[in-house]
């Protein structure tokens, strides 16, 4: 069973173990920016998480566990383990019980590791940066709860692939691919999303975390794609904050893009009005995407905190259970 | 357009840095990494390329900014072809080319050729021009017309005449030709010349521009002072009547420079044969007379000369004049008959002392003239005649009408009325009474006009009042009549009139000492000498001006003689007087040969003395005359000598276009400021 707490260790949780620890407070320490500092990311989930919050989350699944949820007929082949011997006894009749289990779910946590991803405006971290923060908080947050946990990183191919497990020491497993990602080629990310569908076979939560630099629509047809096999998607679209606000010093630019290399003489006082515009009819467009596909969708800038995000996650997943 | 401080346009070479700003910035557009372009590119190019000219706008806004204040430095100020080009609407311009006789030296006339197809290459397309030359005159090369081809044909089409300048006739002929424009726009005259002092006299000058007339004036002449030494008159006495020439002749001579010259050598030639030479010594600025008398001629005209020896302009080294040698005319002297001493006798000894008299005297009664012989005469004098009889009276009025000089004084015996009747129609006065002064008492001749050639000679002595008249007569003045001289009361003493071709001269008292004591004096016997040569006046002049009308008479047989022109062409001329005498222009110095049949005859015409002077018009006074002080006039040339403060009084143009740099950065502040851009990329 899912349960959301909304610990009020955010604001008492006690402090990490850093030179620097004692003079901030929790909050402030979930600043992507001053996690940055910290070069553990398993220390650094552990900070998120533990500062933040601890809990369950409910299974999707039901399957034989421990709290019972209904009786149904025996068949031939069920496990006469489960069989209601007392029923059985005094009406003669077979029957299984049912338990609802806590199951350990699986959880892919898919990061794009596309050049995109790099970028980062002044003073502050790259988007891919917090994505591993992110990843790597989930991951944490997901493990503590004994659930399985996988990496898939990817640019326009799936480069990176760590199966889900629940074995201790998986985490370090994760955590090492985590903070070996680097910023690779130009991504697809709807062809990369396809590709994935194919690969996780067993249903679970898959967590995007992008900057969904794509069409909508083709990214619409992936989320369908991977709905359809029967995952739950969590989306996080992280954007840098200067991608929305296009702010730039410099009355002339010449941009490349980071993907393309293609470059491009630009105005920002110019073009910014009409690029903010565009920005945020494809960030609704994701969001509607997302909503259509009952996907979990939620935008972040890499100056928000963590625990912003990851309390929106599980509000979220909450909400939905 | 000229510059006083060209060198300024080095800092033109400041327009350089914005342009460099401009593609130095243009090329470090600083490179950043973006996620992606894809939105970016959505965003319409066209804003950015709209952005691009506003910052071309910009970068000529800065450039024209540095340009203007770099040609306000260099401190402009216009003439008149920039001048032109300035001015709003299509507007009219006068080309004024000095043509006279001193644009002869040097390289001036083609300069002002050159300055001339500057201005007119600076006119506007659509401007009117017209094309006048001037010296003494001015005449209309080309009339207004926006076809520069056919001005620039007109300026290759002139050349340089012989005659003397005369601005002042020349801003007239523009001014007029201006007037006749219908079009608007602004009127500009240019004037090239090489500006003599001599061209403008100041003190006669009456001539003013119109407000609306801009005068620009070019001068090609340079500032130099030009060494000149000219022979500018000979006084002369056309004809004389005797071998030897009695008067003096006298000959002027200048230099027109500050440089004193010695040992000029005069050379006095008559009929190409040397008389004598002189040897004489100039001041600067310095005018000498030399005086040659007592020379021979021979019968008829003679061709004289006058030659300076100088090395300088030659045109003005050389004056032509002729003097004839004439046989006297005949003259009659009419008297009443008297017992005793004739009346006339101071008169007839006063006219027969000088032989050099146009006029041999034959003194008769009236009753002993034949009138069919009055024709034969050609002055007829009637002194104190008594009674005209009514044959005389109508020879001697078919006489005057003729051409006949008739000369009436009165007397005790003039008959009034006969006198009145017999000669109304030709006489300048009717008599109406005698009078007789008290005893003791007389009066004198008070009002005069000295200006008249009878009385010229008494203007410096002023003794005329010395004569005491006891009788004279009153009368009245008909109405084409002349008073010469009056009476202390008020009464004409002297009339003139003229009645068909002859003259009368009509003096109310005596010739005689009858009613004066005037022939007691010395001044009777200049006086009579002036009548009888004002009467015998027909005399030819020694020499003409250039440019001088003059008139050549039919011969015996009513034919006029063929001219030849100095240079040797014969001439064309078929204007004529109402007489049939023809009329000829003088338009080259030297001797115009008149081939009559019995013998020939020259006319001599002379370039103007003054030309030769090349001293520099005051611009100022100039300008400032022509245009009434009202500053419609510029001098390109006199600019440069001006001082310091003057020429930055004359060229405030450079603060209008500093104001407009001014304005122009102040735009490209506030574009620039609208934008935040300030540099700009391709």
């Amino acid at each position: 069973m899912f349960r959301l707490r909304r610990s009020k260790q955010i604001e008492t949780a006690p402090p990490v173990t850093t030179s620097s620890a004692s003079s901030v407070t929790p909050a402030r320490f979930l600043d992507p920016e001053l996690l940055a500092h910290i070069n553990s990311l398993e220390l650094l989930a552990r900070a998120v998480v533990e500062g933040f919050m601890s809990g369950l989350h409910r299974s999707p699944y039901t399957g034989f566990s421990t709290e019972f949820t209904e009786y149904r007929q025996y068949n031939q082949g069920d496990d006469l383990r489960y069989l209601d011997w007392r029923l059985l006894g005094r009406t003669d009749r077979y029957f299984i019980k049912k338990y609802r289990a806590d199951t350990n779910t699986q959880c892919h946590l898919l990061v794009d590791t596309s050049n995109s991803m790099k970028y980062s405006s002044a003073s502050s971290i790259t988007k891919l940066q917090y994505a591993q923060f992110l990843a790597a908080s989930i991951a944490y947050l997901l493990n503590r709860q004994q659930d399985s946990v996988g990496l898939v990183a990817f640019d326009k191919r799936v480069h990176t692939h760590v199966p889900a497990r629940n074995r201790t020491g998986h985490m370090r497993t994760i955590f090492g691919h985590l903070s070996q990602l680097t910023a690779g080629e130009e991504s697809n990310l709807s062809q990369s999303l396809h590709q994935l569908a194919e690969i996780l076979n067993r249903r679970g939560i898959v967590v995007i975390v992008s900057d969904f630099y794509d069409h909508p629509d083709r990214l619409k047809e992936a989320f369908q794609h991977l709905r359809f096999k029967g995952h739950d998607l969590v989306a996080f679209h992280v954007l840098d904050q200067n991608e929305l606000d296009f702010q730039f010093d410099e009355p002339v630019l010449l941009l490349e893009d980071s993907e393309t290399q293609e470059q491009m003489p630009v105005l920002p006082d110019v073009v910014m009005n009409g690029y903010r515009e565009r920005i945020r009819r494809h960030v609704e467009k994701m969001r509607q995407c997302a909503a259509s596909n009952n996907v979990d969708y939620e935008m972040m800038t890499t100056k928000q905190p963590l625990d912003y995000a990851l309390f929106s996650f599980l509000s979220r997943r909450a909400g939905k259970r | 357009m000229n510059f006083l401080a060209p060198l300024f346009f080095l800092g033109a070479a400041a327009i350089a840095a914005p342009i460099l700003v401009h593609l130095v910035r243009r090329t470090r557009a600083r490179r950043v990494e973006f996620p992606t372009l894809y939105f970016v590119r959505q965003v319409p190019q066209r804003t950015i390329r709209r952005r691009t000219l506003h910052n071309v706008l910009l970068l000529i806004l800065r450039c024209l900014a540095i340009l203007l204040i770099v040609i306000a430095f260099t401190r402009p100020f216009f003439s008149g072809g920039s001048s032109a080009k300035t001015t709003t609407g299509a507007g009219a311009t006068v080309l004024l080319i000095d043509t006279s006789l001193s644009m002869k030296r040097d390289q001036l006339f083609p300069e002002a050729q050159r300055r001339a197809e500057a201005v007119i290459d600076d006119a506007r397309n659509d401007e009117q021009i017209a094309l006048l030359d001037f010296d003494k005159r001015y005449s209309v090369i080309n009339r207004f017309g926006a076809d520069k081809n056919r001005v620039r044909l007109g300026v290759h089409s002139l050349n340089v005449g012989w005659d003397g300048t005369d601005y002042e006739q020349a801003l007239r002929g523009a001014e007029s030709l201006l007037a006749e424009l219908k079009t608007g726009g602004p009127k500009k005259i240019v004037m090239i010349s090489d500006f003599q002092a001599s061209g403008w006299n100041q003190t006669t000058a009456t001539f003013k521009l119109a407000g609306d007339t801009q005068l620009t004036t070019l001068d090609v002449g340079g500032n130099d002072s030009v060494p000149n030494v000219a022979v500018t008159n000979v006084e002369a006495r056309g004809v004389i009547y005797t071998q030897k020439y009695a008067d003096n002749l006298a000959v002027h001579i200048a230099n027109f420079s500050d440089v004193p010259v010695e040992h000029v050598a005069v050379d006095f030639q008559i009929n190409d044969q040397t008389v004598e030479k002189r040897d004489i010594n100039l001041n600067s600025r310095d005018t000498k007379v030399v005086e040659f008398t007592g020379f021979n001629l021979n019968d008829g005209s003679n061709r004289c000369s006058i030659d300076i020896a100088v090395n300088d302009f030659a045109p003005d080294n050389r004056f032509y004049f002729t003097l004839k040698r004439a046989v006297p005319a005949k003259a009659l002297i009419v008297e009443s008959p008297t017992r005793g001493r004739s009346d006339s006798l101071h008169l007839q000894s006063a006219l027969t002392t000088d032989d050099d008299l146009p006029f041999g005297f034959t003194l008769k009664t009236a009753g002993a003239v034949d009138p069919a012989n009055v024709p034969e005469y050609s002055l007829i004098i009637l002194n104190d005649a008594g009674t005209v009889s009514p044959g005389l009276a109508d020879t001697l009025n078919k006489f005057v009408v003729n051409g006949g000089q008739l000369i009436v004084a009165t007397g005790p015996r003039t008959d009034v009325t006969s006198f009145n009747n017999a000669l109304q129609t030709v006489m300048p006065a009717t008599l109406t009474e005698a009078v007789q002064t008290k005893a003791g008492e007389s009066v004198s001749i008070s009002e005069v006009k000295f200006d008249h050639p009878i009385f010229e000679v008494f203007q410096q002595s002023g003794r005329l009042a010395a004569a005491h008249m006891i009788g004279y007569f009153r009368s009245q003045p008909a109405g084409n009549a002349a008073v010469l001289a009056r009476f202390e009361d008020g009464s004409p003493a002297l009339l003139e009139s003229h009645s068909g071709k002859g003259r009368v001269l009509l003096f109310t008292s005596s010739l005689g000492p009858s009613w004066n004591d005037l022939s007691l004096t010395p001044l009777y016997l200049p006086f009579v000498h002036q009548m009888v040569r004002y009467a015998g006046s027909h005399e030819a002049n020694s020499w003409y001006g250039m440019g001088q009308t003059f008139t050549v008479a039919k011969d015996k047989q009513g034919a006029i003689p063929a001219i030849d022109t100095p240079n040797g062409t014969r001439l064309s001329e078929n204007r004529t007087t109402p007489d049939g005498d023809l009329l000829v222009t003088g338009r080259e110095p030297g001797f115009y040969r008149l081939r009559y049949n019995s013998s020939p005859d020259f006319a001599a015409v002379d370039i103007d003395g003054l030309e030769g002077d090349f001293t520099k018009l005051d611009f100022k006074q100039f300008l400032a005359g022509v245009t009434g002080g009202a500053g419609a006039a510029e001098n390109s040339e006199a600019a440069r000598k001006l001082s310091n403060e003057e020429i930055e009084g004359r060229q405030r143009v450079w603060w209008s276009l500093l104001l407009l740099a001014l304005i122009l950065l102040l735009i490209e502040s506030l574009l620039a400021r609208r934008t935040k851009v300030v540099k700009m990329i391709g």
